[in-house]
Order: C-alpha cells, then sequence, then structure tokens
C-alpha cells in the first residue's frame, strides 16, 4: 500500500517515538537521587523511646506463634493496656520478609509496623544494615529480669542491644519410626537404602550447620570451606536423587502423606503432623538452636507501645499461654512450673523444656564468615 | 469531523496505553538500570554499566531455561489438547447451560493457587489410590512416584493454566459460524476435513491467543516446580526468585529476567508468523483501512 | 452385538458431551478433595489432609471464627471485582482500538500488551515496588489495585481481541444504513456481539486477581488478600475454615450462576404462556 517513501517516514517515526517514551521514562526516573539498592541506612542508630503506651501497634510475626482469639495475648494486652494491635502474620520466611521490606527500611520506613519477628541471623543482617533501633534495658524491666540466663548473651548480639526472643527452637529429624527406624544421626539421611524418601529444609543456616555437625565439624567456628565442603556433599546427594526435595514447612505434609521416612525439621511441628509414627530425633552429633526475636525497626510509628508489648509477654502467665498454644521453646523463666500446674504435657517434654544436658552438643545458627559464595553455591543446591 | 475520526484511536487506547506505560514502563525502567548496577546489599548498588550482568546471569542456568521450555511448552500442548474440545462443546452444546460451566471452570481459581496444587499433592502422593492406579496402568513405575517428578510439576502447570486456554478459545469458537462448516458437508467434505479446512482456520485466532496467554505466563512459573517437583525440577521463575530474595543479587535477577522476556518476545514473533495470523500483532492492514 | 453397536453409535454420537463432562469433573477434582477435608477432624484445628480422626461439622460451624481470614477473603473480593471493571473496561477499548484502526504507535502499542504478560512476577512485583517507595506512595489497598489492574489489561486485550478479530463489519453498516450513530450502533450490535468475548476476559481478569499471591505480595504493605493469608498460614498449618470458606465460595458462585439461570427458564415460560394476544405496538414506537 505505502510508497516507498512513506515507509522510510513511518520507520523513522517510529524509531524516533520508540527513543521519546525512553527519553521520558529517564527523564521521570531521573527525578530523584541515586540511592537504589542497599549500602545500609546511613543513618545514626537510634534508640527506642519509651513512654506511656497508647495508640495503634502493627506487628509483623510468623503465622501460628501466638495463642489466638478472645482469650488470646493479643486481646489481653488490649484490654490492659488500651493500645489498639494490629497483628499480622505475614513473616513466611526472612528472606522473603526482609526482600519484601528492604526498599522501606532503606529510606527509614517500616511500612506502619513497630515490631517484627524474625530469626537471630536476619536479626543480626538488618541490624548490620542500620535497620533496627536499638533497646535500652531499663525500658524492659519484666523482659530482662525474667529471661532465661541462657539466652542472655547470644553471640549474634551479646549485649541484647537489639534483639528480644520470642519463642525458640530445635532443628533435628524427624523420623518415621515404622519405616526407618534406624535413623539416629543427620549421616542416615545419604544412606542409599533411603533413597528418594529424605527431604532436607531449603534454609541455609539450618541445613548445612546439621549437616557440618554430622562430619564432626563446629559450625560456629567453621570456615568457609567446611561450609563449602557440606553443601558439595549436600549437591551430590540431590543430584543422585537421594534427598527428594527442599522444602519449608512443608516437609509435615510429605511426613503425613507418607512421601518420606524422615526429613530435617522443626521440634515444635507435632501438631502438623498427622502421623503416629512420626518423632522428633535430636540428631546423634547434636541439633541446631535458634530463636525467633522480636526488634523494632526504624521508622517505627509507636515504639512506645512496642516496649510495653514487650514486657507484657515476659510475664510468666502471659508467657505459658503462648508457649501452651505454639509448643515451642519459651524464653522466660517459671513458665515450665506454671504448664506443669496447669497438668500439661508440655512441661515434661524435652523438646519444649530442653535440658541444657539434653541440648549440650547444639549448635546456634551462624552464618558463614563469607557468606556471598556459600549462598550462591547452596542457590546452585536449590534451584537445581 | 476528519481530525476526530484520526483521534478516535487514541482516545480508546488512552487510558490503557497510560497505565501501562506509568505503571509497567517506568518500574521497568528501574529495573533496566538495576540490572547494569554491581555491587552487594551491604555495599550497596553502583551504576557502572555493568552489561557483563547479561551474560552472567545466563552461565549456570541454561539448563532450568531449557527446563522451562519443555516443560511450559508441554504444558501448552497438552493444555490446547485438552481445551479445545471443551470450549467447543461450551460454545456449541451446552445451550443454556453455557454460563454455568463457563464458571465451573473459572471457579477453582477462587481456592487460591496454594491450596489448588496441595489438594493435587495430596491426590497425587505416593501412598494414594490415583497412583496405584497409574502404577497398575504401567504409567508409572512400580516403585516410582509421581511428585517430585517433571511429571507433576507438568500436570500442575496444564492443570493451573488450563483456563487461559479455554477462555480465549471459548471466546472465539463461540463466534463460528456453523453454517460454514455444514456448507463445506454440502460439498462433500468428510467431517475431519470440514473440521481441518473450514473451522481450525477460522479458529486460528482463539487458538493463538490461547496458547500465548499459557505459554508466557507458564514459562516464568516457579510454584509448581516449588509444591510438585523435586531437586531436578526447578525452573527460570525459581532462579530469579532466589537471585532477588535469597542471594539479593539485585542486578543479577534484573538482567536475567529481561534476557527472559527477550526470549520469550522472540519466540511469540516466530510464532505469530508462523501461525499466519499476523493480524494478531498488527501486521495485517486493520479493517478501517480495507473498508 | 446389536446392542454393543447401538452403544458404540450412541458413543459417537454423544462423545463431545461426554468429553466436556470428564473434562470439567477434573477440573473439579481438587475441589472435591478441598471439600471433603474440610469435614476432616484434626487435632489443632489445622489442616493436615489425613482422615484419622474422623468426620466432624465443627469447621462448618464455626467458618467464620477467624476474623483475619474473613477479612483477607473479603478485601480479595472487593479487589478482584474493582480490578475485573476497571481492566475490562480498559482492555476492550484497547482491543478496539488494536484491530480496527490504522494509527501511528500501533506496531509498539502491540507490543507494549505483550511484555508485561512475559515479565517475571517477581520482576514486576519488585520494580513497582521500587517506584512506589521512590515516589513515596504509601502502600495498600490501591497500590493492590493498581498492579491487579496493569497486569489484567494485558490479558483483556488479548482475549477480546481474538473475538474482535474477523468480526463482521455489515452488521454494524447495516445499523448504521438504519439510521443508527456510531454510539448507538456500537451500544446495541458491537457490544451485544463481543458480550461473550468480553465476558470471558472479566471471568479471566478476576481469577487472575483473586489468586494473585507473588505481585500482591510485593505491593500489599499490612493489606491481606487471601492468597497472602493462605500463604502465611500454610507454612505453620492452614486453619481448616480456609477449606470450608473456599468450598462455600464454590458453592456460592455456582449457586447465583444456577439461580440465574433458573429466573430465566422461568421468566421463558411465563412468557410463553400469557393468554392474551400481545396488543399491536402503537405506530409512532421504533421497532
Amino acid at each position: 500500500m505505502g510508497s516507498g517513501k512513506t515507509d522510510t517516514k513511518a520507520v523513522t517515526m517510529r524509531l524516533a517515538s520508540a527513543v521519546a517514551v525512553l527519553v521520558l521514562a529517564l527523564i521521570l526516573a531521573a527525578c530523584g537521587d541515586d540511592t537504589v539498592g542497599g549500602g545500609g541506612n546511613g543513618g545514626d542508630v537510634t534508640t527506642a523511646e519509651a513512654g506511656p503506651a497508647k495508640g495503634d501497634l502493627t506487628i509483623s510475626n510468623w503465622p501460628g506463634y501466638i495463642d489466638p482469639g478472645k482469650e488470646g495475648t493479643e486481646a489481653e494486652f488490649e484490654a490492659e493496656s488500651g493500645v489498639g494491635v494490629d497483628y499480622i502474620e505475614d513473616v513466611n520466611e526472612n528472606e522473603g520478609f526482609f526482600g519484601k521490606l528492604q526498599p522501606q527500611l532503606e529510606q527509614g520506613e517500616s511500612g506502619g509496623r513497630s515490631i517484627f519477628v524474625v530469626t537471630d541471623w536476619m536479626a543480626k543482617q538488618m541490624y548490620d544494615l542500620g535497620y533496627l533501633q536499638e533497646i535500652d534495658h531499663e525500658d524492659l524491666p519484666t523482659v530482662f529480669s525474667n529471661l532465661l540466663p541462657t539466652l542472655e548473651s547470644p553471640a549474634f548480639d551479646p549485649e541484647r542491644k537489639f534483639s528480644v526472643p520470642w519463642q525458640s527452637g530445635m532443628g533435628g529429624v524427624w523420623v518415621d519410626t515404622a519405616k526407618a527406624p534406624d535413623i539416629r544421626s543427620v549421616n542416615d539421611l545419604f544412606d542409599p537404602k533411603y533413597k528418594g524418601r529424605v527431604t532436607m529444609l531449603a534454609e541455609l543456616r539450618e541445613t548445612v550447620p546439621l549437616v557440618m555437625l554430622a562430619e564432626g565439624v563446629d559450625p560456629v567456628v567453621a570456615s568457609n570451606e567446611d561450609w563449602l565442603n557440606a553443601v558439595d556433599r549436600i549437591q551430590k546427594a540431590a543430584d543422585s536423587g537421594q534427598i527428594r526435595r527442599f522444602t519449608g514447612n512443608d516437609y509435615t505434609e510429605d511426613l503425613t502423606a507418607g512421601n518420606i521416612v524422615a526429613a530435617i525439621g522443626w521440634s515444635g511441628d507435632a501438631s502438623l503432623i498427622e502421623n503416629e509414627d512420626a518423632e522428633w530425633r535430636m540428631p546423634a552429633e547434636g541439633c541446631s538452636l535458634w530463636s525467633d526475636n522480636m526488634v523494632i525497626p526504624v521508622g517505627a510509628p509507636n515504639t512506645a507501645a512496642a516496649l510495653a508489648w514487650m514486657d507484657f509477654v515476659y510475664q510468666p502467665g502471659v508467657a505459658a499461654d503462648i508457649t501452651e498454644y505454639v509448643e515451642y521453646i519459651s524464653p522466660v523463666e517459671g513458665v515450665k512450673d506454671i504448664l506443669r500446674g496447669r497438668g500439661s504435657e508440655l512441661a515434661e517434654s524435652q523438646l519444649t523444656f530442653p535440658t541444657a544436658q539434653f541440648t549440650e552438643d547444639c549448635t546456634d545458627q551462624d552464618s558463614p564468615p563469607d557468606i556471598e559464595p556459600v549462598n550462591e553455591a547452596w542457590q546452585e543446591v536449590i534451584t537445581g | 469531523m476528519r481530525l476526530r475520526q484520526h483521534l478516535v484511536p487514541y482516545w480508546l487506547l488512552g487510558p490503557g496505553l497510560l497505565w501501562l506505560v506509568v505503571f509497567f514502563v517506568v518500574p521497568m525502567y528501574f529495573m533496566g538500570e538495576l540490572a547494569l548496577r554491581s555491587g552487594t546489599l551491604t555495599v550497596g548498588y553502583s551504576f557502572d554499566w555493568a552489561w557483563s550482568n547479561f551474560p552472567d546471569s545466563l552461565s549456570g542456568h541454561t539448563e532450568q531455561i531449557g527446563r522451562s521450555f519443555v516443560y511450559a511448552g508441554t504444558a501448552t500442548v497438552l493444555a490446547l489438547l485438552i481445551a479445545y474440545p471443551l470450549a467447543y462443546a461450551i460454545a456449541f452444546r451446552a445451550g443454556r447451560f453455557k454460563l454455568l460451566l463457563l464458571f465451573a471452570v473459572i471457579a477453582p481459581f477462587f481456592t487460591t493457587y496454594l491450596i489448588r496444587t496441595i489438594a493435587w499433592k495430596t491426590i497425587l502422593s505416593d501412598s494414594s489410590p490415583v497412583v496405584e492406579v497409574l502404577q497398575a496402568l504401567a504409567l508409572v513405575p512400580p516403585d516410582g512416584r509421581v511428585l517430585a517428578t517433571s511429571g507433576a510439576v507438568i500436570a500442575g502447570l496444564t492443570y493451573n493454566f488450563l483456563p487461559f486456554m479455554i477462555l480465549p478459545l471459548y471466546a472465539n469458537l463461540e463466534r463460528l459460524d456453523l453454517r460454514l462448516v455444514e456448507a463445506a458437508k454440502d460439498l462433500y467434505s468428510s467431517s475431519r476435513q470440514a473440521f481441518l479446512r473450514v473451522t481450525l482456520p477460522l479458529t486460528m485466532p482463539g487458538i493463538v491467543a490461547g496458547v500465548l496467554l499459557t505459554f508466557i505466563p507458564a514459562f516464568g512459573d516457579y510454584i509448581n516446580a516449588q509444591l510438585l517437583g523435586g531437586t531436578q525440577q526447578s525452573m527460570v521463575g525459581n532462579v530469579i526468585q532466589s537471585l532477588y530474595l535469597n542471594q539479593r543479587d539485585y542486578p543479577e535477577a534484573a538482567a536475567l529476567s529481561f534476557l527472559m522476556m527477550a526470549l520469550i518476545l522472540a519466540v511469540v514473533v516466530v510464532y505469530i508468523r508462523f501461525a499466519g495470523t499476523g493480524a494478531f500483532m498488527g501486521d495485517e492492514e486493520p479493517e478501517e483501512a480495507r473498508a | 452385538m446389536a446392542a454393543l453397536g447401538r452403544t458404540w453409535a450412541w458413543l459417537r454420537r454423544n462423545a463431545l458431551p461426554l468429553y466436556a463432562g470428564l473434562a470439567v469433573a477434573y477440573m473439579l477434582v481438587p475441589i472435591v478433595v478441598i471439600a471433603v477435608f474440610s469435614f476432616g477432624d484434626t487435632p489443632r484445628d489445622r489442616l493436615t489432609f489425613g482422615l484419622d480422626d474422623g468426620f466432624t461439622l465443627e469447621y462448618w460451624r464455626e467458618a467464620f471464627a477467624l476474623p483475619q481470614l474473613n477479612e483477607a477473603l473479603f478485601t480479595s473480593l472487593r479487589l478482584a471485582a474493582l480490578s475485573t471493571v476497571v481492566s475490562t473496561a480498559i482492555g476492550t477499548l484497547m482491543a478496539l482500538a488494536l484491530v480496527r484502526h490504522r494509527f501511528f504507535g500501533r506496531r509498539g502499542a502491540n507490543l507494549l500488551i505483550v511484555v508485561p504478560m512475559a515479565t517475571p512476577e517477581v520482576v514486576i512485583g519488585a520494580a513497582l515496588l521500587s517506584m512506589f517507595i521512590f515516589y513515596s506512595f504509601a502502600l495498600g489497598f490501591t497500590t493492590l489495585l493498581i498492579a491487579h489492574v496493569m497486569f489484567s489489561i494485558s490479558f483483556v486485550v488479548v482475549v477480546v481481541r481474538s473475538r474482535l478479530i474477523g468480526f463482521d463489519r455489515n452488521l454494524e453498516e447495516a445499523a448504521a444504513d438504519l439510521g443508527a450513530t456510531p454510539l448507538t450502533a456500537f451500544r446495541t450490535v458491537t457490544l451485544p456481539l463481543l458480550a461473550p468475548g468480553i465476558l470471558a476476559a472479566a471471568l479471566l481478569a478476576f481469577a487472575l486477581s483473586i489468586d494473585d499471591f507473588v505481585i500482591s505480595n510485593f505491593n500489599s504493605g499490612t493489606t491481606v488478600t487471601f492468597p497472602l493469608y493462605v500463604y502465611g498460614v500454610s507454612l505453620r498449618g492452614i486453619p481448616v475454615q480456609v477449606n470450608v470458606l473456599a468450598t462455600m465460595l464454590f458453592a456460592v458462585t455456582v449457586l447465583a450462576v444456577v439461580l440465574v439461570l433458573w429466573q430465566q427458564r422461568r421468566a421463558e415460560r411465563m412468557a410463553s404462556m400469557r393468554p392474551e394476544p400481545i396488543p399491536a405496538p402503537p405506530a409512532s414506537a421504533t421497532t
């Protein structure tokens, strides 16, 4: 239809307009400064301000981590303090949550939240990037008088400057005792007779330290090479089909359905597994110990209420309510006696009140000395 | 009056185009700029024309890209084979139950992806009767499993994207004038010939639309591989997810995303040329000019 | 022998409806599973997809006992409804422009439609988030709506366009010949004929919105949608009420459609039973 001249003109016009759109987009985007991505929040570290608790409090926590309902902790706190609590269960995984909030934290905002609950290493990472506020111990009398001595000085936050434990747990091995009664160590997961019937957690800091322990290496002092060696061993097992998949919390489904005989998993998940033969076992070489911690982010709108909440949940009675529902390890002293008084089975369970002897070989969750190459190698394993 | 006539397409396009430019092109520009940066989370990402991010992001991930192609392609073909007769039946044999059937096709989506996939996991678990039947039929090796295999991922993709195939097919099929098929038969063609030479070509736009709407999102999917697959079934979507969220390597994630987009677009353009419906991508003369 | 022949013939005649029935059954399989397990008793009110503890109606009785779940579901429904209306309207207009008019920038616009579909959701979600933060735009329902409309437009355009191609323009010309203005012709001829395509596109847009997880996750702020809620609780145990509400939602939708159909049928039957003859229209009435 068109003549040669019209075609050339059409093409030129098209090119010109494409360039125009791009320039427009460039201008729009350039109307702002160059801070993209990380580099940390350059500001000074602030301390969370205390004060009379009032107003609204928004908390981000993991799902199923608090006793719910009209008689739950949240309702109790609201009644006692007059603070309106907006409790959101949007911490599905440390990394996903971090990825979602990082752009805002970089700008000093927390998206309206005054408390997050994240695992040890993530709390440290956030603090190192300047995304958290510090906590003055004097503002939290109940917390620091009731905190279990074993949790007072963890490696990632020796002075408890920015974190207050919420619940702790142990990473070990869930075993279907009817089908694989002999599994007592992480090394057993590599036994070819269980090929394709074993899963491991996709979280780097859960699985690899356990494998390192099984090899006799102490994860806390391990070198990067130790980490990489363990990752390599797991990679080979994944490639050969020994490991069926890398899971999040959904290993519980596989155990219930009978798809697997063993999984690396968490001590508090008994209520999610409908399989009478399944039991959590402390690996022969030791387990991994972790805590999820309450932290106060930068830009938190209501630090006074946040501090009041932290103090509130450290009252033994309240802490007992939480632990009774959640079935993980409470950081508060005196909870065991209260639960015993209520006749709860949990009081005698090693899973919720482990003795020092039970966990003597256990290791804290830690990050490798140089995270980048280890993380990269690990992601290669996870994504096949 | 002539001027107004010329402006009509711009008025029609305006709102949509504006929305897409502001809420897609501009963010994509941000992403593009990010792809040319280098750095880490701790030190920040500085802009230094890091073109190397593009080839770097490909290296080590070619397996996943190839796999995504195979999985998405297979799922698309399967979906087409399943959906075409179904769309045909809804368009021509359903009578007053058309609406009901269409809703029945969409309604599973109200239960969210995750729950549907978990339901399938339950149905396909190693000890379920369904798997036993499949083993008896020798479709699955006697001590084999369905979950954590490529088959499970493809089945999941097919199922989850089936409505994306059915709806465009239906929209197009419904318009088919059956009298044309009758006319072909009057001219002594068999049912099969009538289908191949009349129905199929006329419904090509619907097929093209369905294939695109299924293949493209399936290629970038990651949830099916995550829930139904094992250690050897990861797709490109999983890689990008991991790069962005776990490794925090935003530049490489952005670079790989752009490469993926370019790849898909190339495939789309080739496919449309091949399928002969240039009108779809605007290559044919539009009706206004032909009138 | 003859019976076999007759059966075979019957099968051949009804092959298509039979197949359709099977296909629809296949699509509904997960729904059945979900419904079944909504009646399963579990020790801690969390789904385990195991039936060892027997059946119960407890969760149906307490279907609305979880305020967060209810709120999340309601938010998702509202979001999906709004997103569907906006994106279908915008998308249909775009499809009309792209198929029927020749104008500068047509190729570019066509490309712009396809590209969002080709972009991985993580990237769209993260990119949008970056942009919202950059311009200090508060995250919440509004940003969710913006995002949902954005990714739905492409799908709507593709579906409507596949119906528009080859559309018989003679009908509109005929309307024009009978004195209709372009707008009237559009309203009374084009739109009704396009309706199945628009409906299909709207259904797709609705499904996309109500099911979206990745993009919503990045841009929701503290707002919780149904998929976000489910994904969250799936890590520590999905409350059985999720299955209950999902089944309810499905049942209500199907029921609503059945009601509409039944109403239609009643109206038809009533109309055909009218005893008096319909009076002749007055001379001045338009057809």
